[in-house]
């Protein structure tokens, strides 16, 4: 069992870091040179993008450990740590921040797609990449509100108002991080789809930023068991 | 304001943005058109103090505890178990399916996953037996999707969040519609295979000697359910803290069977992450939205419109249900409960419903939504784990299921005690 898992998470990394490279470009030398230059960049997003979760389960791991650890004390010896609270508070924070780029690039988000994935594949191309446009959009607004929380909190100073007192710059920093590498992620992808959108290249589109399939989900589901 | 605002969102996400992407758009879209002082200014606020709600630290503990558990090997022995006790009932494993999903739902929060971990061990089942293919697979895309409504529960706590009500309540509540509806599933069993011709049963009757010692695999599950659920009820832990304890004893049993390495944990967080990002992205997107929503005074018109219009709240209440049956038909449900919940249950309960009993009801309407066609994911995982046949049998067999779900939301508006008696009980 355990080997079939390997050999369908290798399969998988396969799937995504070596897939075949989108066609090359038709368009003008310069075109194609930035394509060339925007998949490179992606292949390197690609495989940051997985420690990185990992390193985020491993945030959500270890609070889970210090929480049961606070239980357990409390429950037997009616004493407690403190803050284990808070600071696996700060693991989901910083957690899901640090998820983005794998949802991303997995083309995890959730999306309605009974209805435009009907349309011609032109369109659905099209809306595809402003989907993806928008999500970019959406984050990378929602980054920088993220920046003037942190902004903030480095002017005066903040500290949690609890018996930790943490200095809030830390936890709000790695949550920060998380939407920076994000963009550095969604921008290159973004524009790499709307490149091979305007030289009609849906299936490129279609595999950078497609929904992805009901059937495509349950198998992923599947992969996961036992 | 109002058909503004629900225009552009079903716009937004007929178009197929992302359901977090949608909803900051319409809250910028709103901010900018109906509010005085730019309101989105809060939004980095408002995303850390959500994203870091110890409530919410449940859902990526849960969604784990669920990861580690499906790889703990877990289900193979309990399903057998369950097989030796239940197969005799006409429908034969059939039972053991939904037995098995409802023991297992107790252990997961989420349906998804129930479906996928019992489907895996049971489908193979189907044809060496002989079974109706339609109907067995229809088993078990319903029973799965017990796993939200039998507690722990991730879209529980999400109910809770949103509505600001207590998760142990509703825990609580949950439990004996969620008793209800596998024995209800078991009923519609019975009778579809009492009305067919096809075989059903296994090949050998158990001895009693098996029978009692195939009992000791029924543990596992158990000490899951009474570690995180009992410490709740206990009130040794909050919802978090059992979610803590949960994903610890997954870890032990794990280890027990000797599943536990670092790949498999690797895998396991992996797959946390994901899912959790992307259900916590939408909450605070939804976060976001419904600050505005609210200071625009969007939802208090809302609520003073439809209550305005003097329906009877159980006119009301038929048309929630109408609702959310059609909602769920097209839309993925976690996302349908973080975008319709803030909005549905403040009208609701304006008109005298009880917000621990409305949970328990939208609950078992986003259990039906799980499978209903086109856009019902557990049909789609069970079908994923059959080496053949279309989607469409699937879809013909968990019908029968669906009635059950019907009934029990009934017997819920007739008997509201049924969902609100446990928690008077246990909590006063």
């Amino acid at each position: 069992m355990e080997r079939d898992g390997r050999s369908d998470r290798r399969h998988h990394r396969q799937a995504l870091s070596r897939a075949p490279l989108p066609r090359p470009a038709t368009g003008s030398g310069g075109v194609a040179a930035i394509e060339a230059f925007l998949d490179r960049w992606l292949d390197v997003g690609r495989r940051l993008a997985r420690p990185l979760a990992r390193a985020g389960g491993l945030l959500v791991l270890a609070a889970a450990f210090l929480v049961a650890v606070e239980v357990a004390l409390r429950g037997l010896f009616a004493v407690s740590l403190g803050g284990a609270d808070e600071l696996s508070g700060y693991a989901l924070a910083i957690a899901t921040s640090w998820g983005l780029p794998f949802v991303l690039l997995e083309r995890g988000h959730v999306r309605v797609d009974s209805f435009y994935t009907r349309l011609p594949t032109r369109l659905v191309a099209a809306l595809d990449v402003l989907a993806l446009a928008v999500l970019t959009a959406f984050l990378a607004l929602l980054g920088q509100r993220a920046g003037l929380v942190l902004a903030d909190t480095l002017a005066f100073g903040s500290r949690a108002t609890t018996p930790l007192s943490t200095p809030l710059w830390i936890p709000q920093g790695l949550w920060f991080a998380g939407f920076v590498l994000h963009l550095l992620v969604a921008l290159p992808l973004a524009s790499r789809a709307l490149l091979a959108l305007l030289r009609g290249d849906s299936a490129t589109v279609l595999r950078l930023a497609g929904s992805r399939t009901l059937a495509e989900e349950a198998a992923a589901e599947r992969r996961a068991g036992p | 304001m109002i058909a503004t605002a629900l225009g552009v969102l079903l716009v937004l996400l007929a178009a197929g943005l992302p359901v977090a992407a949608a909803l900051g758009v319409l809250a910028v879209v709103l901010d900018a058109s109906f509010s005085a002082v730019p309101l989105t200014v809060a939004a980095g606020e408002i995303a850390w103090n959500t994203g870091k709600d110890f409530l919410l630290v449940a859902i990526p503990l849960f969604v784990l505890m669920g990861e580690i558990l499906l790889r703990a090997g877990v289900a193979e022995r309990m399903y057998g178990a369950l097989s030796l006790w239940l197969a005799w009932l006409p429908g034969g494993l059939m039972h053991a399916n939904i037995g098995a999903c409802a023991l297992f739902a107790a252990t997961s929060g989420s349906s998804v996953a129930t479906a996928a971990t019992v489907g895996t061990v049971a489908l193979p089942q189907a044809r060496t037996f002989g079974y109706d293919e339609r109907l067995f697979a229809g088993s078990l895309a319903a029973g799965g999707t017990l796993g939200i409504l039998i507690p722990p529960s991730i879209n529980i706590i999400l109910y809770a969040v949103l509505t600001d009500s207590s998760i142990p309540r509703l825990y609580l509540a949950a439990l004996l519609p969620g008793v209800l509806l596998a024995l209800g599933f078991m009923v519609v069993v019975a009778v579809a295979s009492g009305l067919g011709s096809r075989p059903t049963g296994t090949a050998e009757v158990p001895t009693r000697r098996e029978r009692l010692a195939a009992l000791v695999h029924l543990l596992p599950p158990l000490f899951i359910f009474f570690l995180v659920v009992g410490s709740i009820y206990l009130g040794w832990a909050t919802p978090t803290e059992a979610a803590s304890l949960g994903v610890i004893g997954a870890l032990l049993l794990a280890a027990a069977a000797g599943r536990l390495s670092g790949s498999m944990l690797g895998r396991a967080l992996k797959s946390t992450v994901k899912t959790s990002t992307m259900i916590l992205v939408i909450v605070i997107a939804a976060a976001i939205l419904n600050f505005v929503l609210s200071a625009i005074g969007l939802t208090r018109q809302l609520t003073d419109t439809i209550t305005g219009l003097g329906l009877s709240p159980w006119a009301m209440f038929v048309a929630m249900v109408f609702f959310y049956l059609v909602l769920g038909c097209f839309m993925e449900t976690l996302s349908m409960m973080i975008t319709t919940v803030p909005v549905v249950v403040p009208v609701m309960t304006a008109l005298g419903f009880d917000p621990v009993w409305l949970g328990v009801v939208i609950i078992v309407l986003v259990e039906a939504a799980l499978i209903t066609p086109p856009v019902g994911l557990n049909l789609f995982v069970v079908q994923s784990l059959r080496p053949d046949g279309r989607i469409e049998e699937v879809i013909r067999g968990v019908l029968p299921f669906l009635s059950a779900m019907l009934v029990l939301i009934g017997l819920l508006a007739l008997v509201p005690d049924l969902a609100l008696w446990l928690p008077r009980q246990v909590m006063g």
